[in-house]
């Protein structure tokens, strides 16, 4: 068989095309974390048999469905415990959650939470579109202050949820900002990340041209694309404080914190030894 | 065998550790607090992993990836919490993945009084998630109950690939008594299916015994899809009429087809009865003590004990009171489970006796109810 | 067989029960259910073991006294409480101690003064419990005394199973 794309070992390739709307952000997530577990896989750093996927509700957990791994799509802000009881139960295993803000950062925002708090070895993948995509383009706690939805037709009133911030702030190990407009910096970000312990959080800015873009004024795809990179500001080793955005500020991407605090896994196994130890089968 | 003086909850975390338990979250709730307490303390050394988690809807759903990594899994809890788990509940019914939830019923609506007994949840415990379908429901009235009725929990769970709920309450949770404790080895122990196809052929849904499929877990090379949306038998969503009605129905006959199977009860007196008690859980034994007041002043009534609450085994309970004129329904409610009997019972009296007290009714209470219909 | 253990928050009435309960349980083959109530006050509040015991399981079919065979009273407040739960006949054991008022019924009562006792006689006023608990025994021989004596060693934190064993013994020790 031909192979189409060098990617195609990775991909149910009987489910492409995707369900994403053309010009959505979300393929270029895909393929820059497949790349990015590519490496792992290829330099020996990581194997296939290891790598899993969890995703909850929304376009980006429908990420999901494609990869040819071991994958859960399961239920609305729920991927986080369901991948970590994985990762607890088999250590050896690699698990990737992939969510959008809304899946992330409002309904699944309490398991995040004490996620980062205990450390858990999990990379977590938050795609950022600003917006409510699959149920129609209502706000999302990431939506920049002011800007039309179909819940906020007067303009979104509260104020855009950093989840850099609050990663930084509860311990995770590693926390990034990449955006669909650099997949280079975005790849190297994932790659990073892969190889750490303990909880690594990648935000990812991306674009939804048909509930988010339109809504605002761009009609195309490429416009919302354009508008997005204008307003993304690289950063070698941006601060904390930097990664307050708006629509008017921008959005700064870089590596906000690496560090190498010993992983919840590794933590619990330890206790475990050492109870077992104690002579008690 | 060990033989101990134990709680019912006691008898639960002692029954899971048998059973093979090898991870269990949870979050903290009268009256169902010490089972988690308990196992903290004691399933490390067996091997398994106990976690508090942030909430009931994360320690569900942990459950539900710790049965994907293919370790038995359970939680335990009570009225409010199995609410928050209902969602993650119709999830483990789509996926079809086994684990057990330990519902320790206390008095309510909403936080009650949550110290007390009740048996306000015996409909919710099946019905309560949303999507039609029906789980197993087992219920205990003794430690000893307790005990068996956890390994059996986690035998279904295992057989059928279903969530399974064992349903007992504040009375039963904190009641001591004798319990002989068979081990492995000396108790029947089922496993859920594995695949026996390589990965390339094997279909996560599609079903290999009596509804039910093989079972692959994360990290065996399988490349398994767990799917929350209605999906084929390769877990592919299709939405589809042709596929949903295949779905459902075998969903739907994987454990209404099951309930002679796993039919359990304990009967005394039933035959040549005039008069049949049906009851389940804590208020059993109120029944079983009215029945015998009654029979001491000459009536004859039978009593029957349900241990399995759902599926219903319709056949199994209409024959067990065949010869009773009046059947009474003895619960600890507004008269919950007595819809369910009378839906059965078409040609009989079914009359509901419905005792709210905060631990047990009475069995002298019953008796004065029920005598207005002898 | 149904037994009634009751007294204040604070005499030791649960564990008395459970001794007793984990005793019959695990040292003979009969069957048993237990149940507890107790005061939220730690000290102070009604305090309460119920025992059901019977030669077939399924006679072991309640948690709660109808009418007790035995009781133990340790305070004045529950024996007027709990006393109508005692039947006619019943052995009845009473701490001389803590009453003053005994009621008029037809039981074979036992008087005696636990507390006193484990005050003056075994030096610890908290194990009056186990003295009451010895007596039951000698008088009605449930259990052979050496499973109680293992049961409050596995039972009761290490420190305090001497003094408990030797207040349980007390009634043994005397002819």
């Amino acid at each position: 068989m031909a192979v189409a794309h060098p990617l195609d070992k990775y991909l149910r390739t009987d489910r492409i095309p995707t369900m994403w709307c053309p010009g959505c952000g979300l393929g270029i997530v895909m393929g820059t974390l497949l790349r990015a577990v590519d490496r792992r896989i290829k330099e020996g750093s990581l194997k296939r048999e290891n790598v899993g996927f969890a995703g909850g509700i929304g376009c980006t957990a429908r990420m999901t469905l494609y990869p040819l791994f071991d994958s859960a799509h399961v239920i609305h802000g729920r991927a986080i415990p369901f991948a970590l009881a994985v990762k607890i139960v088999k250590p050896e295993m690699k698990m990737i959650v992939v969510g959008g803000d809304g899946d992330l950062a409002a309904i699944g925002g309490n398991h995040i939470l004490h996620a980062i708090r205990r450390n858990a070895d999990l990379l977590v993948v938050m795609v950022n579109n600003m917006i409510y995509g699959m149920t129609g383009g209502q706000v999302a706690p990431t939506t920049p202050r002011g800007l039309y939805t179909t819940t906020t037709p007067y303009g979104n009133p509260e104020r855009e949820m950093n989840m850099i911030k609050l990663t930084a702030a509860l311990g995770a190990n590693y926390v990034a900002r990449g955006s669909i407009t650099h997949p280079q910096l975005l790849e190297q970000y994932l790659y990073k990340a892969l190889g750490k312990r303990g909880l690594a959080f990648v935000e990812v800015i991306s674009t939804c041209p048909e509930l988010f873009g339109r809504h605002i004024g761009f009609r195309s795809p490429v416009d919302l694309y354009m508008e997005i990179r204008k307003r993304i500001v690289i950063k070698a080793k941006p601060s904390i404080e930097e990664s307050d955005y708006s629509w008017e500020k921008g959005f700064v991407i870089g590596e906000f914190v690496d560090r190498d605090e010993p992983g919840f896994t590794d933590t619990i196994y330890e206790y475990l030894n050492k109870i077992r130890g104690g002579g008690v089968q | 065998m060990r033989v101990d003086y134990i709680t019912g909850n006691t008898a639960i975390a002692e029954a899971a550790i048998v059973a093979g338990l090898k991870f269990y979250a949870g979050y903290p709730i009268t009256p169902s607090s010490d089972i988690f307490e308990y196992l903290a303390r004691e399933l490390p050394k067996h091997g398994g992993h106990v976690i508090q988690f942030e909430d009931e809807i994360a320690s569900i759903n942990a459950v539900i990836g710790a049965s994907w990594a293919c370790a038995k899994a359970m939680t335990a809890t009570s009225g409010p919490g199995f609410s928050l788990m209902l969602e993650a509940i119709s999830l483990a019914v789509i996926t079809e993945t086994p684990l057990v939830i330990a519902y320790v019923m206390r008095t309510g609506p909403s936080t009650g009084v949550p110290t007390r007994a009740g048996q306000y949840d015996v409909l919710q415990a099946t019905y309560g998630f949303h999507g039609g379908l029906v789980i197993p429901v087992l219920a205990a009235s003794t430690p000893q109950e307790a005990y068996d009725l956890t390994v059996k929990a986690f035998n279904v769970s295992e057989m059928l690939r279903t969530p399974v709920v064992l349903l007992t309450d504040a009375t039963i949770a904190h009641t001591y008594g004798k319990v002989i404790m068979r081990e492995r080895g000396e108790l029947e122990i089922i496993e859920r299916i594995r695949p026996l196809t390589p990965p390339d052929k094997y279909k996560p849904y599609e079903p290999v015994k009596e509804h039910v499929p093989a079972m692959a877990c994360f990290g065996d090379g399988y490349n398994v899809l767990v799917e929350s949306l209605t999906h084929d038998e390769r877990g592919y969503y299709a939405p589809r009429t042709d596929v949903q009605r295949k779905l459902m129905w075998r969903l739907y006959r994987k454990i209404v087809d099951s309930a002679p199977k796993l039919f359990d009860y304990s009967a005394i007196g039933l035959e040549g009865c005039d008069y049949a008690f049906i009851s389940y859980g804590s208020t059993a034994l109120s029944a079983q003590v009215a029945a015998k007041m009654l029979r001491e002043k000459g009536y004859r009534v039978g009593t029957l004990k349900l241990r399995t609450l759902y599926p219903i085994y319709e056949d199994g309970i209409r024959k067990l009171v065949s010869s009773a004129k009046k059947v009474f329904v003895i619960e600890n409610n507004v008269g919950l489970y007595y819809r369910e009997l009378r839906a059965i019972l078409r040609d009989k009296e079914v009359v509901s006796v419905p005792i709210i007290d905060l631990d047990l009714p009475q069995p002298q209470e019953i008796v004065e109810v029920v005598k207005q219909w002898l | 067989m149904e037994i009634l253990i009751a007294g204040r928050g604070g005499q030791g009435i649960l564990l008395l029960g459970h001794i007793l309960g984990r005793a019959i349980a695990k040292h003979t083959n009969l069957y048993i259910l237990g149940s507890e109530i107790y005061a939220a006050e730690t000290r102070g509040g009604d305090s309460r073991v119920d025992l059901v015991v019977a030669d077939r399981e399924e006679d072991a079919d309640f948690i709660k006294v109808m009418k007790a065979d035995i009781a133990i009273f340790m305070h004045q407040l529950q024996l007027d409480a709990y006393k109508d739960l005692v039947r006619d006949g019943a052995l009845v054991f009473i701490d001389k101690s803590n009453t003053t008022n005994i009621p008029q019924r037809n039981w074979k009562v036992y008087l005696e003064p636990y507390t006193d006792i484990a005050e003056k006689e075994i030096g610890n006023i908290r194990v009056a419990n186990m003295v009451a608990l010895g007596h039951l025994i000698k008088v009605t021989s449930i259990v052979p005394p050496e499973a109680v004596e293992d049961t409050i060693k596995e039972v009761v934190a290490r420190e305090w199973v001497d003094v408990n064993i030797k207040a349980f013994r007390y009634y043994f020790s005397k002819s």
